[in-house]
């Protein structure tokens, strides 16, 4: 490996992980938009700086930058308070207009410098080694290094300091309020160190990339723990392992290095999307046509219990008494019959001593309104789930 | 270039008409579905769509090795469809939340469109060039067949909208009623979801992916300033959407250097911000008048119920007192005596006031109900 590539590596994986931490915030409170809103809204800002100091590279960029992101989550918030539209509404509305304003900007008056729309929304990650910070004569690495390196420090001070505070006004707004401190100062500290982050790290990487690792990272986290700390690490790991492996694609294809990121952080949401154990949609499916099966059991036990005439309880009649198809009404005897709850004499269908607990405790609940606690009692009741 | 000249212009010169049309036919089309997509607080999926239309894009010119523009916006509905569809599954099989699954279906498909589009530069033929136009969009690349197909979608549309209307209308504002009386509501659903997605895809060449979304929502959040019903709503979308097309080409083509797609955003946003503003029943001119002229009644009232309570002690109601005692009452000023002498509530003398028999029989019925006075 090359030094620019260690480089390279490097400055995705501190984006990772200064994105992961605000972006883990966004997530949970439901604001995952705004990043993208305020990774467009902010090109007026450095087009205004950059008219005011004709360098690219002045620190006076990043700052109006930032101020702006700022007030795209101000102006958001003003228009949906006077209620005349939705707050996605207000987003949409209020980013594409801003993101015009820069646009034209940069076509009017800057046109033959390096100013491009291209450029600052996909970003070049493979140039960031070029671009290198000279201190009395030294040079002491990658600027875009040192800036994001800075932002992230000061990111995770921040974290660790008002960890407890964000937890809480994150979960419980109203209880963060009544001990004291104010959901308002989080929410818009928390907004300005997206911005921040958004600002100082799309100089390297581009908005969309930005954007992707403050969203993709945490969702695919959110999916496989609820424990917010582990949520936080997992976060971290993820973006990391993207980074790294998104660069060896672009590298193996000859790509753009921040779309390989993201296409792998896509391809990890996506494995983490199917299979997650809890919240995998393979398990949520699998879950619900298990619940279906049980409550059809449930059901076909109620109604033995219901009825003593031998007439209702023979096999062939069950059939069309509970009108279930046939495949479906096997899959249910063969699992009551697994979990001793049925037996047969002739075709005629009876409850077990077990099964006759089973449905009585089941009728208890349903009568007390306490239907939830049939799922625990099932753990007690089945050897094998539907 | 003077008005008139550039009316000429429009009609005689080739590729301005078809500008102008194209793009007014876009903001008519993007207007009409975008209140649909206001309505059913759908806002940012036009965002997330035209996003998410890249891949398909790319793969589609990976396949077809043409740049026909039909076909790369067939794979733009396919895979803005694809994320759509995936956007729905994220929000009904897990616990992530709309806006989550917008941002990640957003920027995870359009980064695996630049990973495609920069794969595919680096491919030997040298046709792919221009495919970048779909990112920021260029009016200037509208052709007569695009308009075509621009005018035909939007016909189908119409159509389709004026057919369903009764169903899409009902589904808007109650969808378990809907429900219950027997509609397929998934089918209206997917009809109304796959044309917001066509809708965005028809717009990705003129206004380019970021700016889409804003011609989905400003005519729409205009025209919802303006009326409480669906079909005025729809109507002045589109209106408004169209406006914005026609005075964003002429703009654009007046001045060097000013892309189109930008402009037109920029007139949708003035539609929004005049119809915030001056809007009748909504707007914040007239609410926040409304809310001034309300206090200063109040403020009347106050005054002439406080004079009232006074001369209630007295036998005689016009029994003249002081100024002085109004000082310490809030509500009192020079200006609310000196309209209730006007309203012949009061009359004053010299340094005392008195109320009049009108003044009192209205401070009594102040605060009755029944009064159609008090409205």
């Amino acid at each position: 490996m090359s030094n620019a590539q260690i480089e390279i590596q490097l400055i995705a994986s501190l984006v990772a992980i200064a994105c992961a931490v605000p972006g883990t915030f966004l997530v949970l409170r439901k604001m995952a938009m705004i990043s993208d809103a305020i990774s467009h809204s902010i090109l007026p800002g450095i087009v205004i700086g950059f008219f005011i100091t004709q360098d690219l590279n002045s620190p006076l960029l990043i700052l109006l930058a930032a101020l702006t992101g700022i007030i795209t989550v101000v102006l958001v918030e003003y228009i949906q308070k006077t209620g005349l539209v939705k707050e996605d509404t207000a987003i949409g509305l209020v980013f594409p207009i801003l993101f015009s304003i820069g646009v034209i900007l940069i076509a009017k008056n800057a046109n033959d410098v390096h100013l491009d729309v291209d450029a600052v929304l996909l970003g070049e990650l493979a140039f960031a080694p070029f671009d290198r910070l000279i201190m009395y004569g030294v040079d002491v690495g990658p600027k875009s290094l040192w800036i994001i390196g800075s932002i992230l420090i000061i990111t995770i001070g921040l974290l660790i300091a008002f960890f407890k505070e964000l937890k809480i006004s994150t979960f419980d707004a109203g209880l963060s309020a009544s001990l004291g401190f104010s959901p308002a100062i989080i929410h818009y500290g928390l907004m300005t160190v997206s911005s921040v982050t958004t600002v100082g790290a799309f100089d390297a990487v581009g908005a969309i990339l930005v954007v992707a690792l403050m969203i993709a990272p945490a969702a695919t986290a959110y999916l496989l723990t609820t424990d917010l700390k582990r949520m936080l690490i997992y976060t971290i790991v993820f973006g990391i392992f993207s980074a790294i492996s998104g660069y060896w694609l672009a590298h193996w294809l000859d790509a753009s290095i921040a779309g390989s990121i993201t296409t792998m952080l896509g391809l990890l949401f996506l494995v983490v999307y199917l299979f997650a154990p809890n919240k995998g949609v393979i398990a949520v499916l699998y879950r619900e046509k298990q619940q279906r099966t049980e409550v059809s059991l449930l059901t076909f036990l109620l109604h033995l219990k219901n009825h003593t005439e031998e007439r209702e309880r023979h096999v062939n009649h069950l059939n069309e008494h509970i009108n279930w198809q046939k495949v479906r009404s096997k899959t249910i005897l063969d699992l009551a019959l697994k979990n001793n709850m049925i037996s047969f004499n002739k075709n005629i269908v009876s409850l077990t001593e077990k099964g006759d607990a089973f449905t009585t405790q089941a009728i208890d609940f349903i009568i007390t309104n306490e239907d939830s606690q049939i799922e625990d009692m099932k753990d007690d009741f089945f050897l094998f789930r539907g | 270039m003077d008005i008139t000249e550039y009316i000429k212009l429009v009609f005689t010169d080739y590729t301005l008409r078809t500008i102008t049309l194209g793009t007014a036919i876009l903001g008519a089309v993007t207007g009409m579905l975008g209140s649909f997509a206001v309505l059913r607080k759908q806002s940012l999926l036009g965002d997330a769509i035209s996003h998410a239309a890249l891949p398909g894009i790319a793969i589609a010119f990976l396949i077809t090795g043409t740049k026909e523009t039909n076909v790369l916006l067939l794979g733009a509905l396919i895979s803005g469809l694809i994320g759509t569809f995936w956007i729905r599954g994220i929000i009904s099989k897990t616990h992530l939340k709309s806006d989550t699954a917008l941002g990640l279906i957003l920027s995870l498909f359009f980064g695996f469109g630049m990973l495609l589009l920069t794969f595919i530069q680096k491919q030997p033929n040298a046709n792919q060039a221009g495919l970048d136009k779909y990112l920021f969009g260029q009016a200037a690349t509208l052709v007569e067949s695009d308009v075509w197909m621009m005018a035909i979608v939007t016909g189908i549309c119409l159509f389709v909208l004026l057919l369903f209307w009764k169903e899409f209308k009902i589904l808007l504002f109650d969808a378990d009623y809907t429900k219950t009386l027997g509609f397929n509501t998934k089918v209206i659903d997917i009809l109304i979801t796959s044309f917001i997605v066509l809708a965005i895809v028809l717009g990705l060449q003129t206004v380019g992916v970021v700016l889409m979304s804003a011609m989905l929502l400003a005519p729409a959040a205009a025209a919802r300033q303006w009326t409480n019903s669906l079909g005025v709503m729809v109507f002045l979308a589109a209106v408004f959407g169209a406006f914005s097309g026609v005075f964003g080409t002429a703009i654009s083509s007046s001045q060097n250097n000013l892309s189109t797609g930008p402009v037109i955003v920029i007139i949708a946003g003035i539609f929004v911000l005049v119809s915030f503003i001056f809007s009748p029943s909504r707007g914040l001119l007239f609410k926040q008048i409304r809310f001034i002229k309300n206090r200063r009644d109040l403020e009347l009232h106050k005054t002439l119920s406080f004079m009232f309570h006074i001369a209630q002690t007295h036998d005689n109601i016009s029994h003249p007192h002081t100024i002085k005692i109004l000082n310490n009452f809030q509500g009192y000023t020079k200006s609310t005596l000196q309209k209730l002498v006007n309203k012949n509530y009061v009359i004053l003398e010299g340094n005392m006031w008195s109320l009049t028999e009108e003044g009192f029989n209205t401070a009594s019925n102040l605060y009755n109900q029944q009064n159609p006075d008090n409205e």
